[in-house]
C-alpha cells in the first residue's frame, strides 16, 4: 500500500546518491573498488548500475550545494506522497544533517550510504509499533479501550475490526455503543456486533454516553471479560463542548488505552487535530484508516511522527480482516527494500 | 505551524511593501512562501507549481497599476489566479432535476444528502431522497432519521442489496416529486467494481448533477480521486465537508481543478441546516491563512464609520491614553486584534509586530489598569512617575510592571502613528480601505 511512497523514495535514493556520486567521481582515479556487487556493472544502466559505484576508503567531503537539488527533489517527493510539511521538513533535514559533513569517511557504497540514511529518517520520523495483544496480555482485565477522532474517520469500522481481530485471538469483547449522537449510529454498531458476534452495550439515541460506556465496563468486570471497545461519536477538535464530553467520557470509563483514529489520506490538517486531541482527552496510539484509498501513504508517517504515538493498526478496506498490525521496521523495509 | 506559515508570508509581502519598482527577489521569496502555505493547505503539488509560476510571471510582467504598490499589485495577483481556479459558475437552479451523490468512504454524503434536501425543500420544491447505499450497515437508518427531521420523504430498504433495483424502486415511487437526491455508498478510485456500480447508478438515473463530496482535510489523494470519479461519471460540482474544523479544504480546491467544475457548497457542521453556498473570498483568505480580507475590510469599515476610533483627531498629532482607550475597544469589537491590525491597510508602513501582539485579555487588563488612572493621567501620560504608577498598579490590582509594559504598549503605538503621519501627511483610512477593497 507505500508504492507510491515507496517508488518516490526509490527516486530520491537514486538521485542523492547520484549528486554524491558527483562529488565522488572527479576524484576517481583509484578506479573501481574491487568486490563489485552480485549485479555487474553493465551497458544497460539500471538504477542499481547508476548508483553503485564504490568509493573505498576515501574521505569523502558532502557539501550542502552538492546535495540542494536533490535534496529539494526529496522534499517535493514526499510532499507529493502526503508527508506534511513539517514532517517532510524532518525527514529533509536528518538526512541533510546525516549526508552533509565534513571528511566523511566512506567505506560502503553510496547506495548503501543513501539507503542507510534514509532508513534512520525514516525510522525517526515513524517511532514504535505498537503490539495491541501483548498489551492486553500483560495488563489487567478488562482492559478498557476508549476510540476518538474526527468526523467519519472509521472509528465504529474500527471497534468492528478490532473486536474480530482480538476474537480471533482468544480475547473476550463487549462493545460500548458510545455514538448516541448520530443519526444511526447505535444500527451501524449493532449490525457489526451482530455480524462479528460480540456483544453489545447500548442506550438510547441523546443518551449520554458516558452512562453507556460505564455500562460496558461494569458489564464486562461482571461477566470477567478481557476487552471492552468503546465506539464514541465523531467530533471536530474545534468544538469545545464536544471535546469536553469525550474528557467526561474518559474520567468515568477511565480507560487504558485512548485509540485515535484517522484517515491515512488526511492532509496536513491530520497533524493539527492529532495534537488537538492529544491535548485535550489524552492518544496513546493511533490507528489509520483507508490506507487502501492511497498507495502512498505519507499520512501514516505523518501522524506517528506528529504526535509521537505510536501507530497500532492500519484500516486497508470495509471488511473485517482488513487490518494490519503496524511495524516500522517492515514499513521502511517495503519502502527501501529493492524488493 | 500554520500561523508561523502565514506570518511568514506576511513577511513576504511587508517585503514588497513601499516598493515601487517590483522586485524579483522578493517576488521569489513570496512566491516560495505562497507555495508553503498552499501546500500546507493540501493543494495540489504540480497545481501549487503551475499556480506560482503564473503568479511570478504575471507579477513580474505586469506593471502595478497607477497609484497601487507592488505588495498590493502581487497580492491581486495572487488572488485574481486563486479565483480563476475556484471560480467556475456553479449557479444551483430551482427547478426539477435529479441529483447524484458521490464520493470517498465518510466524506459526508449521507449528511449532505440531507443538508441538500432540506435546502430544497425550502427553496419550495418538492424534494425525495432514495438511499442507494446498500452496504454500509445503518446507512438507511441514519438516512432516514434525518429525512424525518425535515420531512421529506426517504425511499430505502436496509435488508436489500441491489442498489441499482432498489433505486429504480425508488424513481419510479418517486416520480411525482420534483427533485431527487440520491445517497450513495462510500467508494473509492481503485475500487473498480464499485467506480463500475456508479456509472450504472448515473446512466439509470440520468441525474442532472453529479456532485462529489469531499472532506475538507483531504489530502493530495484528492486529485487522484477526483479524477477517477469525473472519468467515471463526469462530476460537475463539488462540496467541501467539515470546514467548521481547521483543515483549508485544499485537496477539495485539487479536486475542483481536475473537475473543472466548481464548488457549489460547504457543509460547516453535523445539523440539517449546516450547508452554506460557496464564498470564494472567504475559502480563499482560509487557503492562505490571511483571514478573511473582504470581511475584515468592510467590518474595520463599519467600525471607523461608527465613528469609535477617532482617527483625525489622533492623526492632528494628540494620541492619548484616553485614545489608546477607546481604540481598544473599538478594535475589540472587530475581532481579534493581531488579525484586525496585520490586515489593516496602514500602507507602506512596516508596523512592527509587537503593536498587534496584545491578546484580548492583555487588553481587558490594560483597560482595567487604565480605568484606575485619574483623567489628568489619561489626558497626558507623561505625568504618570513611579509613585503614581505605583497607585495605579495597586488600584487596579496589577503588578508595576504590568502597568510600565501597558505604558510601553502605549509609546509603541504613539511612535508607530507618528511614523504613519510622517507618510505623506496624511492617514486616509478609508482611502485605503477602498483600495484594499478594490482588490479583485
Ligand atoms: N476503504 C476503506 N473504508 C473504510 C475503512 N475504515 C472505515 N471505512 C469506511 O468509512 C466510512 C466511515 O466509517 P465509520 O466507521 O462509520 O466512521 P466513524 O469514524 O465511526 O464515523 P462517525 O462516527 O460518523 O464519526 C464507512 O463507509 C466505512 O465502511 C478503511 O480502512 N478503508
Ligand atoms: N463537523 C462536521 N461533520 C460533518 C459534516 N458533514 C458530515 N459530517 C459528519 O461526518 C461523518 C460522516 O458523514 P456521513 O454523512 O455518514 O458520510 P458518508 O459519506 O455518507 O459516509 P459513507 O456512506 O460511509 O461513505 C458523520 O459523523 C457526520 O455527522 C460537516 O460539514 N461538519
Ligand atoms: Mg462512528
Ligand atoms: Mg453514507
Amino acid at each position: 500500500m507505500f508504492e507510491g511512497l515507496r517508488e518516490r523514495l526509490q527516486t530520491a535514493r537514486a538521485r542523492i546518491g547520484s549528486s554524491i556520486q558527483a562529488v565522488a567521481a572527479p576524484q576517481k582515479e583509484h578506479g573501481e573498488a574491487p568486490g563489485l556487487p552480485a549485479q555487474p556493472l553493465h551497458s544497460s544502466a539500471t538504477f542499481a548500475d547508476k548508483v553503485k559505484t564504490f568509493v573505498i576508503d576515501r574521505e569523502l567531503i558532502i557539501t550542502d550545494s552538492e546535495l540542494a537539488g536533490a535534496l529539494s527533489d526529496l522534499e517535493i517527493m514526499l510532499l507529493e506522497s502526503d508527508v506534511a510539511l513539517t514532517v517532510t521538513d524532518a525527514i529533509v533535514g536528518h538526512v541533510k544533517r546525516d549526508l552533509v559533513g565534513s571528511h566523511r569517511r566512506i567505506g560502503q557504497s553510496v547506495d548503501a550510504l543513501v539507503v542507510g540514511t534514509l532508513r534512520r529518517a525514516l525510522l525517526d520520523v515513524l517511532g514504535k509499533g505498537f503490539d495491541l495483544s501483548e498489551y492486553i496480555r500483560s495488563h489487567e482485565r478488562p482492559v478498557k479501550i476508549l476510540f476518538t477522532g474526527v468526523n467519519g474517520t472509521g472509528k465504529t469500522t474500527t471497534v468492528a475490526k478490532v473486536g474480530a481481530f482480538l476474537k480471533k485471538q482468544g480475547f473476550t469483547v463487549v462493545i460500548g455503543a458510545g455514538d448516541t449522537y448520530r443519526a444511526g449510529a447505535i444500527e451501524q454498531i449493532d449490525v457489526h456486533a451482530e455480524r462479528i458476534g460480540i456483544k453489545i452495550i447500548q442506550h438510547q439515541q441523546g443518551a449520554d454516553p458516558s452512562a453507556v460506556l460505564f455500562d460496558a465496563v461494569q458489564y464486562a468486570i461482571s461477566h470477567k471479560i478481557d476487552v471492552v471497545l468503546a465506539d464514541t461519536a465523531g467530533r471536530l477538535h474545534t468544538k469545545a463542548n464536544l471535546m469536553n464530553q469525550l474528557e467526561k467520557i474518559r474520567r468515568v470509563m477511565k480507560p487504558d488505552l485512548i485509540v485515535y483514529v484517522d484517515e491515512a489520506v488526511a492532509g496536513n490538517d491530520a497533524i493539527v487535530r492529532a495534537a488537538e486531541f492529544d491535548k485535550t482527552v489524552g492518544a496513546d496510539v493511533v490507528v489509520l484508516t483507508k490506507a487502501d484509498m492511497d498507495s502512498r501513504g505519507g499520512a501514516a508517517i505523518s501522524i506517528a511522527h506528529t504526535i509521537g504515538k505510536p501507530l497500532m493498526f492500519l484500516g486497508t478496506g470495509q471488511a473485517y480482516d482488513d487490518i494490519m498490525p503496524f511495524s516500522p521496521h517492515a514499513v521502511v523495509e517495503e519502502l527501501l527494500g529493492d524488493g | 505551524m500554520l500561523d508561523s506559515l502565514s506570518t511568514s508570508l506576511k513577511d513576504a509581502l511587508k517585503k514588497l511593501a513601499g516598493k515601487t519598482v517590483v522586485d524579483r527577489a522578493a517576488v521569489d521569496e513570496l512566491v516560495k512562501d505562497l507555495q508553503r502555505a498552499l501546500l500546507s493547505a493540501d493543494v495540489n503539488v504540480k497545481l501549487v507549481m503551475e499556480l506560482s509560476k503564473a503568479i511570478r510571471t504575471r507579477s513580474l510582467d505586469e506593471p502595478p497599476p497607477k497609484g497601487m504598490g507592488v505588495r498590493e499589485h502581487v497580492l491581486r495577483i495572487v488572488y485574481q489566479e486563486l479565483v480563476r481556479l475556484i471560480w467556475t459558475a456553479t449557479d444551483v437552479k430551482l427547478e426539477p432535476q435529479t441529483i447524484l451523490m458521490a464520493g470517498l468512504q465518510g466524506s459526508g454524503k449521507t449528511t449532505t444528502t440531507a443538508k441538500l434536501a432540506r435546502y430544497f425543500q425550502k427553496k419550495g420544491l418538492k424534494v425525495g431522497v432514495i438511499c442507494a447505499d446498500t452496504f454500509r450497515p445503518g446507512a438507511y437508518d441514519q438516512l432516514v432519521t434525518l429525512c424525518q427531521k425535515i420531512n421529506v420523504p426517504c425511499f430505502g430498504n436496509p435488508e436489500a442489496n441491489d442498489p441499482l433495483a432498489l433505486t429504480r424502486q425508488g424513481l419510479s415511487a418517486f416520480k411525482d416529486l420534483e427533485l431527487l437526491i440520491i445517497d450513495t455508498q462510500g467508494r473509492h478510485a481503485l475500487e473498480a467494481n464499485l467506480i463500475q456500480e456508479i456509472i450504472e447508478l448515473n446512466k439509470l438515473t440520468k441525474a442532472t448533477h453529479r456532485w462529489l463530496v469531499i472532506d475538507a482535510a483531504l489530502g493530495q489523494q484528492a486529485s487522484e480521486q477526483a479524477r477517477r470519479f469525473h472519468e467515471a461519471i463526469g462530476i460537475d460540482g463539488v462540496i467541501i465537508t467539515k470546514m467548521d474544523g481547521t483543515a483549508k479544504g485544499g485537496g477539495a480546491l485539487s479536486a475542483v481543478a481536475e473537475t473543472k467544475s466548481g464548488i457549489v457548497f460547504i457543509g460547516s457542521g453535523e445539523t440539517i441546516e449546516d450547508l452554506d453556498r460557496f464564498d470564494p473570498d472567504g475559502f480563499i483568505s482560509r487557503l492562505l491563512g490571511m483571514g478573511d480580507l473582504r470581511a475584515l475590510v468592510e467590518r474595520a469599515e463599519e467600525a471607523i464609520t461608527a465613528d469609535a476610533v477617532d482617527v483625525t483627531s489622533m492623526m492632528k498629532g494628540k494620541f492619548t491614553l484616553r485614545d489608546m482607550y477607546q481604540q481598544l475597544e473599538a478594535l475589540n469589537k472587530m475581532g481579534p486584534l493581531k488579525q484586525i491590525m496585520s490586515m489593516l491597510p496602514l500602507g507602506n508602513m512596516e508596523l512592527p509586530s509587537d503593536v498587534y501582539d496584545v491578546t484580548s485579555t492583555k487588553m481587558v487588563r490594560y483597560r482595567i489598569i487604565m480605568d484606575s488612572m485619574t483623567s489628568i493621567e489619561l489626558d497626558d501620560p507623561s505625568l504618570i512617575n513611579s509613585s503614581r504608577m505605583q497607585r495605579i498598579a495597586h488600584g487596579a490590582g496589577a503588578t508595576l510592571d504590568e502597568v510600565r509594559e501597558l505604558l510601553k504598549y502605549y509609546k509603541l503605538m504613539q511612535r508607530t502613528l507618528k511614523g504613519l503621519r510622517g507618510q505623506g501627511g496624511k492617514f486616509n483610512m478609508q482611502r485605503l480601505m477602498k483600495r484594499f477593497s478594490g482588490m479583485q
